[in-house]
């Protein structure tokens, strides 16, 4: 029984519309860019209708697939080619949508339409760049893409075009890394955005192939998606777990390689790629952070994380710039491991050398330690190689007294307190910045040792070692009219030294915040013990006294062992400092 | 009338096949009347969680009806039945006042949709056997399509599905009201 209602309706005059298959605003689009008026394919256009695509979803997807297929069939092979160029672009742009529409066989079956069943002698333009799309797609989607099962039927294409005697055209890894997944790092609002896009896809592909066992799939696909939101919420936190754990596993090789002194080693593609992944993932550490902050445990995690991979990254910059002995000062917890774990051992170390630049090093810690530890390390280094070298920290023109007084503005802009010994004694100014003319206070230093990852405990003037006399001979290394400096080298095996630095306050007034620096070449490692202290006394002999191991300074070396050393001191209020090169003799 | 034509044309090239999207809220009766339709059976239909898809041949007419579950979270997922559509049906509970305005927000944010407007849409006002359901007329009031549709076929029919009644009529004036999609 029909309402009255209806029969207006039917009587109707309004035309009856039939439901569009589309938008034809997408084939207009993707025909003007396969038109043979064009000189080389649009780009932009192309980029124009991935961006099209990628918003209107739905059949999408699928229309510009089937007409592209038709287009790469066109006579006109310049068409061809603009219409390979743009699947390219979709491909590589509109992600797992598209991917689902190449992976049909029919879509596969029609882009392989005009191969002869056996390879030419010479493959024509569009044959190969059809091969080398397939082979692209094979090496990449088929393999890593999360919804490979979905791909199944280009590897079938793959095998049969092989098995037909086709030659597939190598690809450059470049080609490659743009479709391999970027392993990166996301959020669970966007892990669950691409689920949902990912899966709205396939289920929309299901429904339209209606095949018995695809609405099936569609069925249990639709549960998913639609009842058990939460699961997809578990998912997205698992998937953030699992993707911080593999994160954390590069952290900790890289820590390996970077820690292995192995220096021819160190910079090779592995640890390139490496810190490029822990660098990309940190802007998401933030967000993560941000959606996360009910979970704690997760938001501690995550933030701990954060400081190793500033170290890290920072050890891997110190490196690059020839900084290994700075480098080596730095080192990062095993993510995985406890994190009292490596205390001790590495508190006392301390290498510091090489005059290179040492610019553009991450200190942007979230965490206090590790923002405390890369700051003071930079103004460390900077004491130290201000007068030496062209050094910028903050990117200011450097290289002149002026310049190095600025390094005092990475001490005021970083929040942390430098390290008392880093006071910029040489600066000629009358700027104490830190305002330490008294004995360090200790217990400064003490809560630091404590932690792991106080590298600064090496500059660090308590008492750690008592001067004891020695037996053997010494080595006057500089004398001037304030200062002594004398070395006792011992060699303790074929490949290890151990120097004993001795001061001696040669004026009638106490030498205070006393900071001796060492560098040694690159090849070797210098492990310094902090200064027995950094005052002395008016005449004091022997004042002061630090011991330092050289590794791998070899006994039977054609060149004599060179260091550099300096000196900063106060004299009378009065900064003062001191450096050369000394030689050591061979022992 | 242009439908006597295209109706004609469909007998003389024989059957056509259209999608008939059924949806509405939960505990509406679509499940229950697709297999009334199918089957002339009542089966007990437990809530459908995902969608029942069937093929129903009436006169030279291929119905193929899709019959997705009408409960809240399964909503969202309901856009992705619209591609390729013929004809929606919209199943009303005509007893259940309290959720009438729910169904009417729910059929304009189908017909909202680009890929819907210009679909043929037939209202089912089901359970009609019931005391105080609505009628048709009282329904077709309230969800104002008089007012609302100016460029697509619309209807309200009163159906129950247990005797079956104003099903086939549902189905032929859609046969009548819509083309088949041309091939």
């Amino acid at each position: 029984m029909s309402h009255p209602h209806s029969h207006s309706i039917y009587l109707s005059e309004a035309p009856v519309r039939r439901p569009q298959a589309m938008g034809n605003s997408l084939l207009r689009k993707i025909q003007r860019a396969c038109r043979m008026s064009l000189a080389e394919p649009d780009l932009g256009l192309n980029l124009d209708i991935a961006d099209y695509i990628n918003e209107k979803q739905g059949a999408a997807p699928r229309d510009a697939a089937i007409t592209l297929a038709k287009l790469i069939n066109n006579r006109e092979s310049h068409v061809a080619i603009f219409a390979l160029s743009l699947l390219d672009v979709l491909v590589k742009n509109c992600g797992y949508p598209f991917h689902l529409q190449i992976s049909r066989k029919e879509f596969l079956n029609e882009l392989v339409k005009r191969f002869p069943g056996h390879p030419p002698l010479r493959y024509s333009k569009i044959q190969r760049l059809i091969l080398t799309a397939i082979e692209e797609w094979y090496q990449t989607i088929c393999k890593h893409s999360s919804y490979k099962n979905d791909m199944a039927y280009i590897r079938d294409m793959h095998r049969l075009l092989k098995y037909k005697g086709y030659a597939f055209p190598k690809i450059s890894d470049s080609d490659l890394a743009v479709l391999k997944p970027s392993n990166q790092l996301k959020t669970a609002s966007e892990i669950q955005k691409e689920q949902e896009v990912a899966q709205a896809a396939k289920l929309e592909e299901l429904i339209r192939r209606g095949k018995p066992e695809d609405l099936r799939e569609a069925n249990k696909l639709m549960k998913i998606m639609a009842g058990f939101k939460e699961d997809n919420a578990v998912q997205a936190k698992q998937a953030i777990s699992n993707e911080l754990n593999k994160l954390k596993r590069k952290a900790d090789l890289l820590n390996e390689m970077l820690e292995s002194n192995d220096l021819q080693n160190w910079d090779n593609e592995t640890t390139q790629e490496l810190q490029g992944s822990l660098r990309s993932a940190q802007p998401k550490f933030q967000k993560i952070i941000e959606e996360e902050q009910e979970d704690d445990t997760l938001v501690q995690d995550i933030l701990k994380f954060n400081d190793t991979v500033n170290q890290l990254l920072e050890k891997f910059n110190l490196l690059k710039s020839g900084e290994s002995n700075a480098a080596s000062q730095i080192h990062p917890s095993h993510v995985s491991a406890p994190l009292q774990q490596s205390s001790g051992a590495l508190t006392n170390e301390i290498n510091l050398i090489d005059f290179n630049d040492l610019d553009d090093v991450p200190s942007q810690g979230n965490n206090t330690n590790a923002a405390g530890t890369s700051a003071e390390v930079e103004t460390f280094a900077n004491d130290l190689l201000g007068d030496l070298t062209d050094l910028s920290i903050s990117n200011t023109p450097s290289g002149n007294q002026t310049a190095f007084g600025l390094g005092g503005d990475i001490v005021l802009g970083s929040s942390q307190p430098a390290p008392p010994v880093t006071t910029t004694i040489n600066s000629n100014n009358n700027l104490d910045l830190l305002g330490l003319s008294s004995p360090q206070p200790t217990t400064n230093n003490q809560s630091l040792n404590s932690k792991e990852f106080d590298i600064l405990a090496g500059f660090s003037t308590t008492p750690s070692t008592v001067a004891t006399p020695s037996n053997f001979a010494r080595t006057l290394v500089n004398e001037s009219s304030n200062l002594r400096i004398e070395f006792e080298i011992i060699r303790e095996s074929d490949s290890v030294l151990r120097i004993k630095t001795f001061f001696t306050n040669l004026t009638s007034s106490p030498i205070s915040n006393l900071v001796f620096l060492l560098a040694v070449p690159k090849s070797m490692a210098l492990k310094l013990q902090p200064q027995s202290g950094s005052f002395m006394a008016a005449g004091a002999k022997d004042g002061i006294t630090q011991e330092g191991i050289i590794e791998n300074a070899l006994i039977n070396s054609s060149k004599s062992l060179k260091v550099k050393w300096k000196a900063t001191y106060s004299v009378n209020s009065t900064p003062a400092d001191e450096t050369a090169v000394f030689t050591l003799p061979n022992v | 009338m242009g439908n006597s034509i295209s109706k004609a044309l469909g007998r003389l090239f024989g059957s056509k096949e259209m999608k008939i999207l059924m949806l509405g809220l939960d505990k509406a009766g679509k499940t229950t009347i697709l297999y009334k339709l199918k089957l002339n059976k009542i089966k007990t239909a437990t809530p459908t969680v995902g969608f029942n898809v069937e093929t129903v041949n009436y006169k030279n007419v291929k119905f193929n009806m899709w019959d997705v579950g009408g409960q809240q979270r399964l909503r969202p997922l309901w856009r992705h039945y619209f591609p390729a559509t013929t004809a929606l049906i919209f199943v009303i509970d005509s007893s259940d006042r309290d959720r009438m305005k729910e169904a009417k927000e729910e059929l304009y944010s189908i017909i909202g949709e680009k890929e819907m407007e210009k679909v043929v849409l037939l209202v089912w006002a089901n359970k009609q056997d019931l005391k105080d359901a609505m009628k048709p007329q009282e329904v077709s009031n309230f969800l104002e399509l008089e007012q609302n549709l100016k460029n697509q076929p619309w209807c309200v029919i009163g159906s129950n599905a247990l005797s079956g009644q104003g099903l086939v009529e549902g189905l032929s004036w859609i046969s009548n009201s819509a083309d088949a999609p041309k091939k």
